[in-house]
């Protein structure tokens, strides 16, 4: 078990180190934090729940999660994979499963500080006040939930090569971000693209937090598209992963 | 016998030709016998419709090191993935340390060092010494850290960033993360590929020493001098197949192939093929070429042969034609190996 640490801490490290990685992972939730911060007075009521001010810090905790996701995994993987390093790991004991599995823990552990810092963003500029149990709460929420994006950005780093990655990670931090309602309310959007949003990740992961600051139960169908991209995704990189290594290039 | 050059007839279908029937075409025996290392019986691979592996044979026994020759697209690669178990083989069966390619791997009992993609093969991001820490723990019985720096020479830079380093340089560190797991068998794809001259002296040494000390260590590169000054023992492979196998210096003497280039005013390519030591003829318009294993026979056999040519040129041939020479000759010997 040792070793999976090492090489989960490895992967932090060089994370860390990447300042493209950081500049990127905390630079555009903040920025966009205070892009939308003056759009709406923070007091409006968001479709009858919750203030603007909470909706848009759950918002870009949902977009950080995002970025930071589809970064760590993504063109960082696909640039990994086309220099000979993943398969310089195939051929140590490790075994083959470890390698996917630590791409998807490193994500997730860089996911948390994102969360965190845009919710110091949404106490000190956001006009933010909650319980600290709420905070509690919402944070261990909107990590967990994040699982649904770390497999993605690693199912992107493993379909894609090292020159598209790139294009592809950033379509989808914004096409998730806009559709998903992160940037604007998807109730204030044409009945299309509501309808839309309703098969994002990202519409839902968002939705449960602002369901458990307001207070609501947190709604199934939110679990269950959470879950579906999850295990949909999963699955596909289990493939993907299977057909590589059976061509010899995992 | 040991010191004999063995070659083996080309495009054999399965169960080989009649020159290789008997024990030899199934089993792929060790020529100097003790303990196998790895084993290689009628192995295929095909990559879509195009035979990267033909019913390929070789052993190789614990402790020998083992040169695998061949130009670039003869199966080298190929090869030293099914021996890691990055491929599966179609047909026949990977044999490495008693087991199976992957079980051998998974044990820690392996290292490579394969060919890098796009860029040095190594993470970046991080520091030479973090990347070696990392690979060590990897491994069950790993060498000790300073060991392993010390063998594979890279003292100088294990605080560099995996970035920082020159392309001979990176080798040195794939060279140190191959041997990190102490392993009992080691695979180098192409590994002085971005090297100068001193770079693979020095990388060769540090190499033999640790082939000293038991270890089976097994390398493809398509530089026979490499192959003949380092390895005990030279297999050439081309299209799949095994050519040639034997000691370097005997192999490197049957390679001594000459083209032997003349113009004639009317070409008679029946004529040429029965000259002296001409294992190949190349028509071209009204030049000739001749490919030859004993110049010297040849051209005295074209002198005395009353062709009437002109313009001969005598060249080296490449280690391309020199394949072409080995395929021929294996021919030969092959017919004689059946009596």
């Amino acid at each position: 078990m040792s070793a999976h640490f090492a090489f989960v801490r490895f992967e932090l490290v060089r994370l860390l180190r990447s300042w493209k990685f950081l500049a990127i992972t905390v630079g555009f939730p903040v920025v966009f934090y205070m892009l939308f911060l003056g759009e709406r007075s923070s007091g409006q009521i968001i479709d009858g729940t919750v203030p603007w001010r909470v909706y848009l810090m759950v918002s870009m905790c949902t977009f950080g999660a995002l970025v930071a996701a589809l970064n760590a995994g993504g063109s960082r993987l696909a640039t990994e994979r086309s220099t000979g390093w993943a398969r310089q790991l195939r051929v140590t004991p490790m075994p083959a499963w470890s390698y996917v599995a630590t791409k998807v823990a490193a994500s997730m552990l860089v996911v948390l500080p994102v969360l965190i810092l845009v919710e110091l963003v949404g106490l000190t500029f956001g006009e933010v006040r909650l319980g600290i149990g709420q905070w509690v709460g919402l944070t261990v929420l909107l990590w967990a939930t994040a699982l649904p994006f770390a497999v993605l950005g690693v199912f992107v780093g493993f379909m894609v090569n090292a020159e598209t990655a790139y294009p592809v990670v950033t379509a989808l931090m914004f096409v998730l971000g806009y559709f998903g309602g992160l940037f604007n309310p998807v109730s204030q959007m044409p009945g299309a693209l509501q309808s839309a949003a309703q098969v994002l990740p990202s519409f839902h992961h968002a939705s449960l937090a602002l369901e458990l600051l307001a207070s609501r139960t947190l709604g199934a169908a939110n679990w269950l598209v959470l879950a579906g991209y999850t295990v949909v995704l999963g699955l596909a990189l289990a493939w993907k992963y299977r057909v590589e290594e059976s061509r010899g290039l995992a | 016998m040991a010191s004999v050059l063995t070659t083996r007839a080309p495009a054999s279908p399965r169960g080989g030709s009649p020159s290789l029937s008997g024990a030899g075409a199934s089993r792929a025996d060790c020529p100097l016998g003790g303990e196998v290392a790895l084993r290689f019986d009628g192995v295929v691979r095909r990559y879509g419709k195009h035979l990267a592996l033909n019913h390929l044979p070789f052993a190789v026994r614990r402790g020998e090191t083992l040169a695998l020759l061949g130009p670039n697209g003869a199966g080298k690669s190929t090869t030293i993935s099914l021996l890691l178990g990055l491929l599966r083989a179609h047909d026949g069966t990977v044999e490495v340390l008693g087991t199976t390619a992957r079980d051998a791997v998974a044990q820690g009992r392996v290292g490579a060092m394969l060919q890098t993609g796009s860029g040095n093969g190594l993470p970046p991001g991080v520091k030479v010494g973090e990347a070696l820490a990392l690979v060590r723990r990897l491994y069950r019985d790993p060498a000790p850290f300073d060991t392993t720096v010390e063998r594979a020479g890279i003292g100088p830079f294990v605080g560099c960033r995996t970035n920082q380093l020159s392309g001979g340089e990176a080798q040195r560190v794939r060279f140190a993360l191959a041997i990190a797991g102490d392993p009992e068998l080691v695979f180098l794809d192409e590994p002085t590929v971005a090297m100068d001259v001193d770079g693979r002296r020095t990388f060769w040494r540090m190499m033999r020493q640790f082939g000293q000390e038991g270890r089976t260590i097994l390398f493809a590169t398509h530089h026979l001098e490499e192959a003949d000054q380092i390895a005990d023992r030279v297999i050439v492979i081309n299209h799949g197949q095994v050519v040639a196998d034997g000691p370097g210096a005997t192999l490197k003497a049957a390679v001594a192939a000459r083209h032997l280039r003349f113009v004639v005013t009317d070409p008679e390519p029946e004529r040429y093929d029965r000259l002296e030591g001409v294992t190949d003829v190349e028509i071209c318009g009204s030049g000739v070429t001749l490919i030859s294993l004993d110049a010297d026979a040849t051209a005295r056999d074209l002198v005395r042969s009353n062709i009437a040519f002109r313009d001969l040129e005598v060249t080296g041939a490449c280690l391309e034609d020199a394949f072409i020479a080995l395929t021929q000759c294996a021919r030969i010997t092959g017919g004689e190996e059946s009596r």
